[in-house]
């Protein structure tokens, strides 16, 4: 059985990296369609077709895409992610600080709400139908349904603004202490918190009152189980597979649709490098980005998928 | 209706005032300005509040200040040729100097020159300043500037004022402290064009613009594109005193509210360019100031002249009739701004046509010209976003004064994103939006003259192009005021531009923050406030 | 759920009772929707007029809701805007939630390479960020209303066609659907009346958190350019025009935010209190 399960896991891993291919593909493909050409948005004003010409033969736009695709698979494999169009900076070097910050603020975001909303999750399909199960309903739908930016500005406003305890912004220049860290965390992972939890909480209460009602938890319960053995030990595992799934997609968000909570505390993350990066057509920039963003999607996922398989005697 | 106004910005009394004693003080100066050919002294600027215990306060040493501009993005740069936006300015501002440049009544003032003088407004001799260096330890020489101007003409570097720097023709180092430039043609502007943000001068051979090696009040210390740039005080700054602050950090915020919230939470000192709507928040706050400077700069709807429907003449004195400049003013930038008369030239300037009466609102009149053209009842697209300052809401403006008199507008609002490089200049009808610039001639020069690299309506005048040449030329400056005055006659009626106001910039200040003066060139005193200003204790 | 107290724990009740909970937010929900069918025959004012010279105004009799950053009447603009957010976020979501659960079940059922192709290919649709997909599909194929419910829809399928399968995976290893399977059942069968019923409470849940998700996504796309074409304004992107008005708690930003509550609220307790005949089928 053991082999088995290496093989089915190798094989998901497999997948995974043929995903990344594909997407690697669908991603650069996505890039070419954007319009505006690259040369003439480089020079600008100073577009004269002789040195839009000049330029596209220098940066090898001419060659067929298809040509450009492998070429610049070759570098992403090898580890060069080539040059920026706007600043000729190497792109690692304007990513690697960029997205080592977005991945503290996801990986603060995550520690924060993950438990708390598996927690509110479980509890409400365990008090399914009591007053407690409605408020948490009624409030994480009520939470979801306020606009991100809307929550961030409402923040900044009553915790920096009128009472004063956090700043409104999370650029500074040195962090000197434990508790200066929570304070520029705090907004941000609070906002994000209310953006992702909702999934979580309603999908982990679905997937465990569905569970409740299989016929083994009928089973442990005509045994006499107590309700909370009930839940933790025969409904929770059987419902992991659709947990996992949300907590994946709901963390996936994390890194590139944090563009607002990146713009409104001015947090220098790679979302906001995303966006700048389409704006100025900067290419390369543009398929770093996704590639990150799609490698990320696709480890949580895979791994989401392999918690589900390992969850389920049967799948395995 | 004008109480309404009124009482929602308290500040408006005091401005008056102030605006009064400004332009008093500042008529001294008009003859120093006659040579030079700047901007009109009054410069349409004031400081709503507290600026004049501002200018009475002596300078404070030290500090870190924080300010935050609108936009910026991994297209940053430090190459002042390049520079494109106000967080290039700001950097450009801090790290390196001008030659010249315009002080805040729009004086020319000497800056890395010494003294600039000509025979014939064609060649011109510049002295430099002695004891002048580098961040790295350079002198200044005669080099250097010739390299800074000269790159300018190498369409591979890119510059945004190639236009301009083109009639710069040769350029001789007579010794290493002076420099000889030989125009194409006679333009006695060229020490205010001297002024402009792209000429900074950088170090001999420079091609690096990862660092900043200038002559700036500043030393370059961080510089991350997208993210922030840091300044420190630069020890050997040629300025007696060299600048008040001991470091300054500047990023951007893009959104409006944020800025305004990052201000009144006393994480920055400045919030540059505020929008209308958050004067109201501002004003109710203790601590904060406001400074505001009306020079150039406007949004404006540009109908190209060589396609469908502005190739017909009438569709666009129509619009022209149809823009109600009022409401525009009034309800789009809420009383922060002040009302254009269709050309680029503003009342800041000196050479402002007062005589040409802006267009008043006549929906029947448009009416009749829609008619004439044979486009009334057809549906006309304009191209708009939130790239233009205000260009939505104008558009819908727009919509509903042609609802009225059964002119179909059909609104295409597209991503600011790639607007400058996909809509800009090539949709039939859309907005655009142009920054002040010092002189008539390079509003011209870059908007409409034939050649004109940024001609938003493709307007072509042969006359206009040798007008725009013999005002250049002259060095009598009645000819010249005249000879402007009737070229914003012909661009407000035959280029397919409809300039509505000239709008307003207001940043808003802490209260600690002193010696922020509006400036012509545009907000943040000109975008080289690091220099000038200090933080109170 | 004010009917069923634990039901987990007790035998169910058969039937089609509907609890208060459920008749108010079926309520809501049917408000809104008649307010998108006959919006212009209610509004006041005309959608973009300015007819307040002063912004961000109170509420009064003449503008029950205020006005907004321009001085245009609150009230006319948010019963124009349930058009595009009841509409175009309804639709989308059937769309997304239908091909998604669909699809997830079918794969989960079938296996094999159709799971494997059909998941990677949904994978890698959603690890295109939205943004860029949203301006990829202005470049390429316009904008119009339908073109905007379709890319609201394409981006939220994969999410729902994951859930679906990982929820199908489980029940397609229960004995009865082997059972039915062996009996030779066809495909639509078995998705159809053998995993369905037993997913079904969470796919619904799935489905209210959905529809809240693409009623915010929607005022994102608008900015792009991306269908809702100005003077005209769905609800997010009337809280987001409006968000300077929040320091003073402006009825143009409030309003709509309630109006996005109110919404998603009721379309979400409704699912909840679904009678139980059509929640758990599986009973």
């Amino acid at each position: 059985m053991n082999t088995h399960l290496l093989s089915l896991l190798g094989g998901r891993l497999l997948v995974a990296l043929f995903t990344l291919f594909v997407v690697s593909f669908v991603v650069f493909g996505a890039t070419q369609i954007l319009p505006g050409d690259v040369a003439e948005v480089l020079l600008g004003q100073a577009a004269t077709p002789e040195a839009v010409a000049g330029l596209r033969a220098a940066m090898h736009l001419d060659d067929p895409a298809i040509l450009r695709f492998f070429y610049w698979l070759g570098g992403l494999v090898t580890g060069d992610l080539g040059t920026s169009y706007a600043n000729n900076m190497p792109i690692a070097q304007l990513i690697g600080g960029r997205l080592k910050s977005s991945l503290q603020l996801a990986a603060a975001t995550a520690l924060f709400s993950v438990p708390i909303a598996l927690a509110l999750g479980i509890t409400s399909a365990m008090l399914r139908g009591t007053l407690y199960d409605r408020a948490i309903t009624t409030a994480t739908i009520t939470v979801i349904s306020v606009p991100e930016f809307m929550v961030a500005t409402a923040g900044v406003l009553i915790f920096a603004v009128w009472l004063k305890w956090l700043p409104s912004l999370s650029i500074t220049r040195n962090v000197d202490s434990f508790g200066e860290l929570i304070r520029i965390y705090a907004m941000p992972v609070f906002t994000l918190s209310f953006v992702i939890s909702a999934q979580m909480i309603r999908m982990t209460r679905a997937a465990v009152i569905e569970a409740l009602n299989t016929p083994y938890v009928e089973m442990a319960r005509l045994k006499g189980a107590s309700r909370t053995r009930i839940v933790l030990r025969h409904a929770l595992p059987n419902a992991l597979g659709p947990i996992v799934n949300a907590v994946a997609l709901s963390l996936s968000y994390l890194l590139g649709g944090v563009i607002i909570v990146e713009t409104i505390f001015n947090y220098p993350g790679i979302a906001k490098l995303m966006v700048d990066a389409v704006s100025t057509r900067d290419l390369p920039l543009i398929q770093s980005c996704a590639m990150i963003f799609c490698f990320v999607y696709l480890l949580l996922i895979t791994t989401a998928d392999i918690i589900a398989i390992l969850s389920n005697p049967k799948l395995r | 209706m004008s109480e309404k106004i009124t009482s929602s910005w308290t500040g408006a009394d005091d401005a008056l005032v102030e605006h009064a004693i400004r332009r008093g003080a500042s008529r001294r100066d008009l003859l120093q300005m006659l040579m030079a050919g700047g901007l009109a002294a009054s410069a349409g600027s004031l400081v709503l509040a507290r600026a004049s215990t501002a200018l009475a306060d002596t300078p404070v040493k030290g500090g870190h200040l924080k300010a935050a501009g609108w936009s910026s993005s991994t297209a940053d740069t430090l190459d002042p040729a390049k520079a494109s936006l106000s967080t290039d300015y700001v950097r450009c501002c801090a790290f390196y100097n001008r030659l010249t440049f315009l002080n805040q009544g729009g004086v020319l003032q000497m800056e890395l020159a010494e003294a600039i003088g000509t025979e014939d407004a064609k060649v011109w001799t510049i002295r430099l300043k002695k004891g002048v260096t580098f961040h790295d330890g350079r002198p200044l020489t005669s080099a250097d500037v010739i390299y800074s101007l000269k790159r300018h003409l190498d369409p591979a570097t890119g510059s945004k004022v190639n236009a301009i720097a083109k009639q710069m023709v040769d350029f001789k180092a007579v010794d290493p402290l002076t420099v000889q430039i030989t125009l194409a043609a006679p333009n006695s502007d060229l020490p205010t064009i001297l002024a402009m943000h792209h000429f900074m001068i950088i170090a001999d051979g420079t091609t690096d613009f990862s660092k900043a090696n200038g002559t700036g009040a500043f030393v370059c210390e961080n510089f991350e594109p997208g993210v922030r740039s840091i300044g420190v005080k630069n020890k050997n700054y040629f300025k007696p005193g060299g600048a008040n602050l001991d470091s300054f950090e500047f990023f951007a915020i893009s959104e409006d509210t944020a800025r305004v919230n990052a201000l009144l939470a006393g994480d920055i000192q400045l919030a540059a360019a505020i929008s209308p709507r958050s004067m109201r928040l501002v004003e109710s706050q203790p601590g904060v100031a406001l400074s505001k400077t009306t020079s150039g700069n406007y949004t404006n709807l540009n109908m190209r002249l060589d396609m469908a429907p502005g190739d017909k003449m009438d569709f666009v004195t129509g619009m022209k009739y149809l823009l109600n400049r009022e409401q525009i003013q009034k309800s789009a930038l809420r009383g922060l701004a002040e009302i254009a008369n269709d050309q680029p030239v503003s009342p800041a300037n000196i050479y402002h046509n007062k005589e040409l009466k802006p267009k008043a609102f006549d929906p029947e009149k448009a009416k009749f010209h829609f008619e004439k053209a044979g486009l009334l009842g057809q549906s006309i697209p304009i191209v708009t976003s939130e790239a233009a300052n205000a260009a939505i809401d104008m558009a819908v403006l727009v919509q509903q004064a042609g609802n009225a008199i059964g002119m179909k507008f059909d609104i295409q609002r597209v991503p600011s994103d790639g607007y400058w490089s996909n809509y800009w200049l090539k949709a039939p009808v859309h907005f655009g939006n142009i920054n002040p610039r010092p002189t008539p001639d390079i509003l011209f020069s870059l908007l409409y003259a034939s050649t004109a690299p940024w001609n938003e309506s493709r307007y072509k005048s042969e006359k206009f192009d040798q007008m725009l040449l013999e005002a250049r030329g002259s060095l009598d400056e009645a000819k010249r005021k005249e000879i402007y005055g009737e070229m914003q006659v012909m661009v407000a009626e035959e280029a397919g531009t409809a300039i509505p106001v000239y709008i307003s910039n207001v940043d808003a200040i802490s209260s600690k923050l002193k010696g922020l003066q509006p400036n012509p060139l545009g907000g943040m005193m000109g975008y080289a406030f690091a220099e000038y200003v200090w933080l109170e204790a | 759920m004010a009917i069923d107290v634990s039901p987990t724990f007790k035998p169910r009740l058969p039937g089609y009772r509907f609890n208060l909970t459920g008749w108010a937010s079926l309520a809501v929900v049917i408000t809104w929707a008649a307010v998108a069918v006959l919006a212009p025959y209610l509004t006041p004012h005309g959608v973009g007029d300015i007819v307040d010279l002063d912004y961000f105004g109170p509420m009064s009799a003449e503008f029950p809701l205020g006005t907004d950053y321009l001085g245009r009447d609150m009230l006319s603009r948010i019963l124009l805007g349930a058009r595009y957010t009841v509409g175009i976020s309804l639709a989308a979501t059937l769309i997304a939630c239908t091909a998604g659960v669909t699809l997830g079940m079918a794969a989960a059922v079938s296996g094999g390479w159709f799971d494997a192709a059909l998941s990677r290919f949904l994978d890698a649709l959603n690890s295109i960020p939205s943004k860029l997909f949203g301006l990829v599909v202005v470049a390429g194929v316009g904008s119009s209303i339908p073109v905007l419910i379709l890319t609201l829809a394409i981006i939220y399928t994969p999410g729902s066609y994951r859930f679906a399968r990982a929820l199908a995976v489980n029940v397609n290893t229960m004995d009865f659907v082997t059972v039915a399977r062996i009996r030779g059942e066809k495909l639509g069968y078995l998705i159809g009346s053998e995993i369905l019923p037993n997913i079904i409470g969470p796919v619904f849940a799935d489905v209210g958190i959905r529809f809240v998700f693409i009623v915010l996504l929607l005022s994102g796309l608008s900015f792009l350019g991306l269908g809702v074409q100005p003077p005209e304004a769905d609800w997010g992107a009337l809280v987001r025009e409006n968000i300077g008005g929040l320091p003073f708690g402006a009825p143009a930003v409030m309003a709509p935010s309630f109006a996005i509550a109110s919404l998603t609220i009721a379309v979400n307790l409704l699912i909840d209190n679904l009678p139980q005949k059509i929640r758990d089928r599986s009973a």
